[in-house]
């Protein structure tokens, strides 16, 4: 993503979400949104197969168990 | 006598106290004494729980005067030890480093590993500083102030759990527990010189303390030797259904392995972005322990950097929706240092993590076909020794880095797949100061990697002198 795309992901899901940016924030954001779109660059330049599970996987729970 | 007994290492302690040479009142006054003289320089506290810790040490006397057998069997009998502020401490409100926490209610009751400490004989003195919510490898905690590393308290501590590794680098305790998500135990150890283990995802519950990132969350202690690290661990394991992440396995106590040393054990030292991303002290570190090792074959994990991707994306995304509702209503209130960082986690597409998580399961397949053939594997813990507080930028063989994110660039990658990890301290390679070395074991064998660190400490090659601090 280009600097001006960061800033429109940012702003529109920023309205989304009703998560309001101060100014003073946001250069801070943007900033971070950026190492996160080259984090993501590498995460989504390994190529997998709609084989391969994510690494979480949910475990039912007993009627038996405490839980909490 | 208690003085000097306190800078011992938690099993001598325990020992002097089962035999009688001193009480366990006198020694938790000496922690609370060192903790007194000490934590102005060192800012490892932000609440010592003095009348709790003696009230507990009278309680462990009496039972002795009495001879009590059990008592007397205590393996961590009237050793003082701490916490990062986000454990639960009975009474005390868990602020996870925060101020946002402030004023919420107490907790009602320790946390399950807090309940085994006690258990085995241990003494809390008190709640410790650390990174707000864990998310910083500095522990430069804006509302509490940095935690300074007591080796030079112009330089970091390393974090998040920064508090719980000075003060055990300190000798205010020899024993604290900390929690590791990307390298929250093996960052501080490093940078503080210490003994630190994240055990294997899934070996401890982690109920009873304030989450990060719940899909990369561990709990583990900090020590001064391998073998008092391995008397914490094995007074701490056992599940506890509570944890959805918690896996039941029985008890497999580390301390009575470690006199096997290297036997048997297979061991490697990881190369390639590991050898890549680590400064000229961290090679150093890293050679030295593999020459005490007799030399070591040189193996590689595939696409490291995008693991340590993956970790960053999901704990950026996961931290933040933890934390959404404040971040909305009172940003101002959170830790200049992250906020930024947590805002924009919060924008992250779930489409990002999903593939994140699933490169996180190739990864550890990757890993797992590795650990087919070597049983150990070596790493460095930190690029670089400790920077100085207020630092933004480290330099890695001429490149730079921003300082806060970077010190997790070789713990991440490990912690994003649970793989047990020692940390340990080796020193000389720096003018001044230690840095750590990570001794990477299987899943679930903890052991081995304890073993390592104890073989390579009997041999002098890694060891936690406590600072000269007075």
């Amino acid at each position: 993503m280009n600097p001006e795309q960061i800033a429109a992901h940012v702003d529109a899901l920023a309205a989304t979400l009703a998560l309001p940016l101060a100014p003073e924030h946001r250069p801070g954001v943007l900033r971070y949104f950026a190492l996160a779109d080259e984090m993501a660059a590498l995460v989504n330049g390994l190529s997998l197969s709609v084989h391969d599970e994510p690494a979480e996987a949910f475990v039912p729970i007993a009627a038996s168990e405490r839980h909490e | 006598m208690s003085e000097a007994l306190l800078l011992q290492n938690a099993g001598s302690i325990a020992a002097a106290v089962r035999a009688g040479e001193v009480s366990a009142e006198a020694v938790a006054q000496a922690s609370l004494a060192r903790i007194e003289a000490t934590d102005g320089t060192v800012n490892a506290f932000t609440e010592v729980t003095a009348t709790r810790a003696l009230a507990t040490a009278r309680s462990l006397d009496a039972r002795i005067a009495a001879g009590d057998a059990g008592t007397l069997a205590l393996p961590l009998l009237g050793v003082p030890y701490a916490v990062k502020n986000l454990f639960d401490i009975e009474g005390l409100t868990t602020l996870a480093g925060s101020r946002i926490e402030r004023g919420k209610p107490p907790a009602k009751a320790d946390g399950p590993l807090l309940k085994r400490l006690e258990a085995a004989g241990a003494v809390l003195v008190g709640a410790q500083n650390m990174d707000e919510y864990a998310y910083g490898f500095t522990t430069e905690n804006s509302h509490e102030g940095p935690t300074r590393n007591p080796h030079d308290p112009a330089r970091v501590a390393g974090g998040s759990s920064g508090g719980s590794a000075a003060s055990v680098a300190a000798g205010q305790v020899p024993l604290a527990l900390g929690s590791d998500t990307n390298g929250s135990i093996r960052v501080p150890s490093s940078l503080c010189g210490i003994f630190g283990l994240k055990p294997t995802y899934g070996r401890l519950p982690r109920n009873g303390s304030y989450p990060f990132v719940a899909s990369l969350d561990h709990l583990g202690p900090f020590a001064r030797s391998a073998q008092d690290l391995a008397l914490a661990y094995d007074a701490i394991q056992g599940h506890d259904a509570a944890d959805p992440a918690c896996v039941r396995r029985p008890l497999e106590p580390a301390a009575p392995l470690l006199s096997l040393g290297r036997r048997g054990l297979r061991v490697a030292q990881l190369t390639g972005y590991f050898h890549d991303m680590a400064g000229r002290e961290a090679r150093a570190a890293v050679a030295r322990v593999a020459e005490a090792l007799g030399g070591l074959p040189k193996v590689e994990l595939p696409e490291v950097a995008r693991a340590r991707a993956a970790a960053f994306l999901i704990s950026n995304a996961e931290g933040a929706a933890l934390h959404l509702e404040d971040l909305r209503r009172r940003p101002q209130d959170f830790e200049p240092l992250s906020r930024d960082r947590f805002l924009a986690g919060a924008l992250i597409p779930a489409a990002w993590v999903i593939q994140a998580q699933k490169l996180r399961r190739w990864f550890a397949l990757r890993a797992a076909e590795l650990l087919r053939e070597v049983d150990v594997l070596i790493a460095p813990a930190t690029p670089v020794a400790a920077p100085d507080i207020g630092s933004e930028w480290i330099d890695i063989n001429g490149q730079r880095f921003a300082a806060r994110p970077s010190l997790g660039l070789l713990t991440q990658p490990i912690s994003c797949i649970g793989l047990p990890v020692c940390a340990a301290p080796v020193w000389g390679v720096h003018p001044s100061m230690p840095i750590g070395v990570q001794i990477i074991a299987a899943p679930w064998r903890e052991d081995h990697a304890l073993r390592i660190a104890h073989a390579l400490e009997q041999a002098g090659v890694v060891q936690a002198p406590i600072a000269r601090l007075v």
